[in-house]
């Protein structure tokens, strides 16, 4: 199925049983045999599961299967041609016989499984233990499974003072007795391996002494961590001591991410493991093409010596291997009138593009369909008799092909659990083994996905092992916003290119015609798999976001599925162990509800400035917020401390919302060096891209700085988050209490200096200030003028802050509309030779509640006052949109309003007119009514008196073929006004009188509905064109009076179909190209698409005017 | 005083062959654009096939399906011509607008432009010895190649179907002339009533001495190539007018209409439609109609034609059009003079091969009334800069007479073509005495 006619199938179905059924995918197969549960999963708590390891056990008998049952289905000459274009370019020999040169990958994903210790790598070892798996590709292209034998998952808790050697080994025993008993279950002979004593320090708050005992608790297994955290948070008797409970100290920390850090490895890096350090695997478990062991540590009696080297990303470690990136797509035979529903609608398509990294065209390209299916140029079509052959050769084709990286749109919540789901349903036990690992299952579960920056999602977590997933929606909806997420709205967004959308009603019909019918659907197909690739490479995904997982030092497959905080925290955590620092686990300590003053928006003195308005920003302010006044968890003294501490006043600053954090001097904070550092790392890879010239080596330091860019600004987030990983709301109110002094601290010197008194031409003026930044209105009439003020007071402020907080100049807004708050537009310029563009924020051009018809009328008016600096032409031009409107000469298209759908209509509180219109389809055709999950379109018709708003709503097509008359008061009163009287307001007298009750508005044409009840009865009679004067006979066109007028008259019809005939051609040619040929008929629907109504429009319209020109032939 | 012996005029037969561009009777009921695509594959294929034996006869014919990498093959298909630039109807609906208009170049031409070829069974980009400049949308041709590694299809040689078979003319030993006459423009500010009536007063015979009498006699036929009448877009545009400007609308027509009555009171008159005449927009465009000329309709020497316009006189065939494929071409290709677009329309065989790309056009369902079946004598475009001819030749001796017609209002010429041995000259009028 594809995103086409769900208006981007970002909601699937209504969940039938979701949470059962997913539950019950989530272990491995039935008949196998069951894992021991997670140990006590319940005492970690539900709210911590954003952050919880999962234990995995290798299932050894599944390795045993018969592989025979997992062969390719038909081994003809088809299938080995394609197989020798799928694989794999040959392992070189000497890497395929030993181990005799260093192995070198950029690695993609890095995950553990529980299994047997190594005997011969960790002889002093046995039972169950945790083994990293490091999946990479190497430089050539070759696919590596890189498994870490040795190391061991701990954390921390405080020493309490007065223990010995001897009270560390008793706690050791206690700890143990305590661990068995809440894992009955588990049998595994130890727990807790190891309890060391280590001197740390807390990061929390200024402490004087370096370091503090704390013991390091090392257990068997990664999801022992949290049941051990439970254990000791709870308290725990100790003899000698009493019952103690204790904090604990990076206690919340990921296996995998913990082994990253503790071996500096950030995601996507470069690894090598030198030649002699690793053995090949005995038993090969993964379909890598080569599979190693290493060790964690090499103990001697000298040194700890690591297997593994990781590169940071520089020169040739920079690059990009040639990963596989898989792109796909399916389609799926929905029952009318239902989305399509694994339980009951078969997959009947899948197309397939697999792209290496860095290429621009994909080297396999194909699509599997359901019955025959016509050739397709360029595309291996593989038709096949049954569903369970589809599903297998796609399995057959992840396995052979093995892709890093799969991508698609909306694959992680539509494509990949459908798939998945079906197979189940079909009972094709062996289809989900898609991962890396032999035999070793998808598995499924529902999960939700909350953060403050990006709001909550639900979503399905689909776990192949070895590969990362990207959804280009779930990208698309984190990085950009939209009005619409449809693949066809997002693609005409970047790639300047409309989509063909076809309902899904229609592909049933498709299918189930011929080979030709089926060719038509699996080249819409392609086209829906291409796109994910062509928008992964226009925006440099792959680039970025490796990028990002460097900087931040987080797996890749973090970035989507986490929020912002984890990657402060890796890198938090990487600073720390630098500094031997630990961070405690502080959990539900704020409930949400703790806020603090936010930013400062100075009053904004609303207006239509016709001087140029100079812009002062601060440049990364709240990061150097933190830099400056050495904001961190290690420099704040708590109130009770600075009592104890006394601390001389000239080496602590106390912030203006009443903190107080030691300088520099005293102790250097953590954050400010992490900021230091990711913004000298910005200003170095903002520097070096413009130096570099390649393409690729500027892609890849775009995405660098951007990346350095963004997660600067989240550290200060992180700090604020309540339900964080480590909040400290004491550094994020000083933060902010901070910027708000700054911008009145601005405000002041700006209008203190720039003054007449002060030998300057005219007093300045500060109109408007927002979270970092204040707009001066310095009196000067010249772009030019101002800028050199812009600079001067830039400096000079910029003077006055305490380093590295600057303020700088950076552009001129002229002419300037200044609404309210966070609501403006104006021309923007950065040189005074010309504009560099039209600015607008907060003004309705982006709302997606809002019609065409209004971004519209924005749009044009703001360009009209701003760039041809022409007031009565905007008036002029908003008169007549609205003499238009009231005259019924307004494109449909434009007046069409679209809501998602979200819920049926009994769910609804409030009856809602999408809802209602919905209800009313599905009376009219089940078949083509939107479904729950749709964006419903539609339109405001005229009603009876009194009728209710939602009553009013109409399906445009619905409008469109029975000339219904739409309410143009209704656009006029609940879209049009409230966005022009902003607009108009600052600048106009009287607006509201000017442009919405003027001599415009007295014309009124309303459309004749052609079945409404009453016109049933009404008797059409031909009326003469020229007067409307009703004529007898037939065959007549204008009235005696008006025969005079013939050639006038003639004149204006024949204009009228001279206009629509070229609105015609251009219309169904733009669709023709759009579907990307000639020689077959437009099918397209996509309401999404701009002209679609308009397009349904002029070929009604064209066939009515026809019939009026042909009246003439007498 | 001698009484002159009064003059006769000559007179040729005539037959209107515009029935094939008539679209009486046709309706628009949903039919789209693909079927004219077809019907223009399937005609033009049939030509290419029987040319390819005598072309490349070693060679298989293959569909773009039947490509196989690296194998020589010949395809047959339609092109298309990818564009960069190429206006779309989308971009008024584009978000973003620009602050800086675009420049409007005069031709929509990019270096990334490429072409695709398409058939019944697919598309295939096209690289190698085919020039995107000198092709359109819409053309249908052979190609000799293979398929690349990439996918694309490598072209080496490339065969048109040339120019479609001629009758050959009967040899006739008088002199008698066509005068053709574009643009005039009646109504607009560069249309001077003073040239028009001295080019009417000329081909009536009321000017100039005896030899240019004899010459006027000889004119047997006038064809106003388009682009007649100039009537202000703001009184068609579907505001109400205000009625002391309702009669403003007709007096270009009126005007028009006099004037024609002048000529068709002496001499037969063809009239064809332009785009900026009172007819439809869509390709062919239909005869003018007759109630806007109340005068000159009443004379059976007027007939109002469509455009293209299609005759025989005297059985010189005689095919042209008021000039929008040839203006279409030049926004889409390149050529060196418009003489040359002429050419390459006959050599594929097609009047308008970007419609309904980028011209307009009826959606015929069953015929696509452009092609060029038989090749004319006299192909002439109206409404063009400049006065250009040539006589283009072809290899089955076909002769044609390529004309390209300016602007009457603009240039003051109108042109002469010499049924005898299709000579062409130009009748230039001018009413300012400094030249």
């Amino acid at each position: 199925m594809s995103s086409g006619g769900r208006g981007g199938k970002r909601r699937g179905p209504p969940p039938p049983a979701p949470s059962g059924a997913a539950a019950k995918r989530a272990n491995p197969s039935p008949g196998a045999p069951q894992p021991p549960p997670p140990a006590a999963a319940a005492a970690a708590g539900a709210e911590e599961e954003d952050m919880m390891d999962e234990d995995v056990f290798l299932d050894e008998s599944l390795l045993a299967e018969d592989e025979a049952a997992l062969l390719l289905i038909q081994r003809d000459e088809a299938l080995a041609s394609r197989l020798a274009r799928w694989k794999r370019p040959a392992l070189p020999a000497d890497l395929a016989a030993g181990c005799t040169r260093a192995v070198v990958f950029q690695q993609l994903e890095i995950d553990y499984v529980i299994g047997e210790s190594h005997k011969e790598l960790l002889p002093n070892s046995s039972g169950a233990a945790a083994i990293l798996r490091i999946f990479g590709v190497t430089r050539e292209g070759h696919s590596i499974c890189c498994q870490v034998h040795g190391f061991e998952p701990y954390f921390y808790i405080g020493c309490p003072s007065g223990m010995g050697p001897d009270d560390i080994s008793c706690f050791h025993q206690t700890l143990e007795v305590r661990m068995k008993e809440s894992n009955r279950s588990s049998n595994v002979p130890r727990f807790v391996k190891r309890v060391e004593l280590v001197q740390k320090q807390t990061i929390m708050h200024y402490q004087t002494q370096q370091s503090q005992p704390f013991l390091k608790i090392v257990v068997a297994l990664p999801t022992m961590v949290a049941s051990c955290r439970g254990i000791l948070e709870r308290g725990i008797t100790i003899e000698g001591l009493g019952s103690k409970s204790f904090l604990t100290y990076e206690s919340n920390i990921l296996f995998a991410l913990r082994f990253m850090i503790d071996r500096n490895i950030v995601g996507g890096n470069w690894i090598e493991i030198p030649a002699g350090r690793y053995r090949k695997a005995a038993r090969v478990m993964s379909y890598c093409q080569l599979e190693l062991d290493c060790l964690y540590f090499i103990l001697n009696t000298t040194n700890r010596y690591s297997d593994l080297v990781s590169h940071a990303a520089e020169g040739e470690y920079s690059k990009m291997a040639p990963f596989r990136i898989l792109s796909f797509d399916i389609e799926c035979a929905g029952r009318k009138g239902h989305f399509p529903e694994p339980t009951h609608d078969p997959v009947i398509q899948i197309a397939n593009l697999v792209t290496h990294q860095g290429e621009g065209q994909p080297f396999v390209r194909n699509v599997m369909t359901l019955k025959s299916c016509s050739p397709i140029v360029g595309v291996d079509v593989m038709p096949f008799d049954t569903e369970r052959d589809i599903l297998l050769a796609w399995r057959d084709l992840i396995r052979e092909v093995d892709p890093d990286i799969i991508i698609g749109y909306n694959i992680c919540k539509f494509d990949l659990p459908y798939l998945i789901e079906r197979a189940e349903v079909l009972k094709i036990a062996e289809f989900p083994i898609l991962g890396r690992i032999r035999n070793s299952r998808v598995r499924v579960r529902d999960a939700t996905f909350s953060s403050r920056q990006y709001g909550v999602r639900e979503s399905k977590d689909v776990t192949i092992e070895g590969r990362v997933q990207f959804d280009l929606l779930q990208a698309m909806q984190r990085d950009y916003k939209l009005s619409s997420y449809s693949l066809n709205s997002v693609s005409a967004h970047f790639l300047g290119e409309q989509k063909e959308d076809v309902h899904h009603s229609i592909i049933s019909d498709l299918q189930n015609g011929n080979s030709e019918t089926r060719r038509r659907l699996a080249v819409y197909c392609l086209k829906d798999a291409y796109l994910p690739q062509r928008l992964l490479d226009k925006l440099m995904y792959i680039y970025n976001y490796v990028e990002m997982a460097r900087v931040t030092g987080v797996p890749i497959s973090f970035l989507l599925s986490r929020g912002q905080s984890i990657k402060v925290l890796s890198q938090l955590l990487r600073k720390a162990k630098q500094k031997n620092l630990v961070i405690p686990n502080i959990k539900g300590q704020g409930s949400g509800q703790d806020t603090f003053e936010g930013a400062t928006v100075l009053e904004a003195r609303a207006g239509f400035y016709e001087k140029p308005i100079a812009t002062l920003d601060f440049a990364s302010l709240y990061p150097s917020i933190m830099m400056a006044y050495n904001l961190c968890y290690c420099t704040l003294v708590p109130p009770e401390d600075a009592r104890k501490l006394n601390l001389p006043p000239e080496s602590i600053n106390k912030t203006p919302s009443g903190e107080i954090f030691v300088k520099p001097e005293l102790q250097k904070g953590i954050l400010p060096e992490i900021l230091e550092e990711l913004l000298a790392a910005r200003k170095r890879a903002k520097a070096d891209l413009k130096e570099a010239k390649d393409p690729l080596e500027r892609a890849v330091l775009d995405g660098r700085q951007l990346a350095l860019k963004v997660s600067a600004n989240s550290v200060y987030g992180f700090t604020g988050a309540t339900v964080g990983q480590l909040p400290c709301l004491e550094i994020s109110s000083s933060v902010t209490s901070y910027g708000r002094q700054m911008i009145e601290h601005t405000k002041k010197l700006v209008e203190d200096k720039f003054t007449t008194v002060g030998g300057y031409e005219h007093n300045a003026e500060v109109i408007y200030g927002d979270t970092d930044s204040v707009m001066v209105q310095f009196g000067v009439s010249t772009v030019e003028d101002a800028m050199k003020l812009g600079r001067e007071a830039a400096d000079y402020i910029s003077g006055t802050f305490t380093k590295p907080i600057k303020l700088e100049f950076e552009k001129v807004y002229f002419p300037y509309l200044l609404i309210s708050k966070k609501r403006y537009a104006g021309l923007y310029w950065t040189n005074p030779g010309k504009f560099d563009k039209m600015d607008a924020k907060g003004i309705e051009t982006v709302r997606r509640d809002n019609c065409l018809l209004v971004k519209n009328l924005v749009t044009e008016c703001l360009h009209k006052i701003l760039v041809d600096r022409d007031v009565p032409g905007a008036v002029q031009y908003v008169k007549n949109t609205i003499s238009d409107l009231l005259m019924n000469r307004v494109d449909l298209s434009l007046l069409v309003i679209t809501k998602g759908l979200t819920k049926t209509g009994e769910d609804y509180a409030v009856k809602a007119a999408h809802v209602e219109l919905a209800e009313r389809m599905r009376k009219r055709d089940p078949a083509t009514a939107p479904t729950v999950g749709d964006r419903v379109p539609y339109v405001i018709i005229k009603a009876a008196k009194g009728a209710k708003a939602y009553e009013k709503s109409e399906d445009p097509i619905y409008v469109l073929d029975n000339n219904i008359p739409i309410d143009p008061q209704y656009y006029l009163e609940n879209q049009i006004s409230k966005p022009l009287l902003r607009i108009f307001e600052p600048i106009l007298k009287n607006a509201s009188k000017e442009l919405l009750h003027g001599s415009h508005t007295r014309s009124v044409s309303i459309s004749t509905p052609s079945n409404s009840g009453i016109m049933k009865f009404a008797k059409k009679q031909l009326t003469c064109l020229g007067c409307k004067a009703v004529i007898s006979g037939a065959s007549q066109t204008l009235c005696s009076h008006c025969k005079g007028r013939e050639a006038e008259l003639y004149c204006k019809t024949v204009a009228n179909v001279s206009d629509l005939e070229m609105l015609f051609g251009r219309l169904w040619t733009q669709c023709q190209e759009c579907q990307g040929s000639l020689h077959q008929d437009v099918l397209c629907t996509s309401r999404d698409c701009p002209i679609f109504y308009r397009r349904r429009k002029a070929q009604k319209d064209m066939a009515e005017a026809r019939l009026q020109l042909d009246r003439w032939d007498f | 005083m001698p009484v002159p012996k009064p003059m006769e005029r000559k007179q040729a037969a005539y037959s209107n062959l515009d029935e094939r561009y008539a679209i009486q009777g046709e309706k628009y009921q949903g039919q789209q654009y693909s079927h004219i695509y077809f019907t223009r594959l399937h005609h033009m294929r049939n030509l290419l096939h029987a040319l390819v034996p005598s072309w490349k006869p070693h060679l298989p014919v293959t569909t773009v399906l039947g490509l196989e990498e690296g194998k020589d093959c010949i395809i047959v298909g339609t092109l298309y011509k990818h564009m960069k630039l190429k206006p779309s109807i989308l971009d008024e609906y584009s978000k973003e607008r620009s602050a800086i208009p675009l420049v409007k170049p005069h031709n929509f031409m990019h270096p990334d432009d490429h072409l695709i070829l398409e058939d019944e069974s697919g598309r295939v980009t096209l690289a190698g010895a085919i020039p995107p400049a000198a092709f359109v949308t819409g053309v249908v041709v052979a190609l000799h190649g293979k398929e690349t590694s990439a996918g694309n299809f490598l072209v080496e040689d490339v065969l048109e179907a040339g120019l479609p078979p001629q009758t050959a003319l009967s040899s006739a030993c008088e002199d008698k002339y066509v005068v053709f006459v574009s643009g005039l423009s009646v109504g607009s500010d560069t249309f001077n009533p003073l040239q028009f009536q001295l080019l009417i007063d000329h081909v009536t015979g009321h000017l100039g001495d005896d030899n240019e009498q004899i010459m006027a006699s000889n004119i047997v036929r006038v064809v106003v190539v388009g682009n007649s009448v100039h009537i202000s877009p703001r009184f068609v545009n579907g505001q109400t007018v205000a009625s002391k400007d309702q009669s403003r609308i007709a007096e270009p027509i009126k005007e028009l209409d006099i004037m024609l009555t002048q000529l068709v009171a002496s001499l037969p008159v063809d009239i064809m439609p332009g785009c900026h005449d009172p007819a439809n927009f869509s390709l062919p465009q239909q005869p003018l109609h007759r109630c806007l000329f109340s005068g000159a309709s009443t004379y059976n020497t007027f007939s109002s034609c469509s455009n293209p316009h299609q005759f025989d006189l005297d059985s010189v065939q005689f095919l042209g059009t008021s000039g929008q494929n040839i203006d279409d071409l030049y926004k889409y290709s390149d050529a060196k003079d418009k003489l040359e677009f002429m050419e390459r329309t006959l050599r594929w065989r097609h009047l308008a091969p970007t419609a309904p790309n980028s011209l307009g056009c009826y959606p015929y369902t069953d015929k696509d009334p452009f092609l060029v079946e038989s090749c004319p004598h006299v192909y002439f475009v109206g409404n063009q800069d400049k006065y250009e001819t040539r006589l283009l030749e072809g290899p089955e001796k076909q002769k044609v007479r390529l004309i390209s017609i300016p602007r009457f209002s603009e240039s003051g010429v109108a042109v002469m073509v010499n049924l005898r041995n299709l000579e062409c000259s130009t009748l230039s009028f001018s009413t300012s005495f400094d030249a």
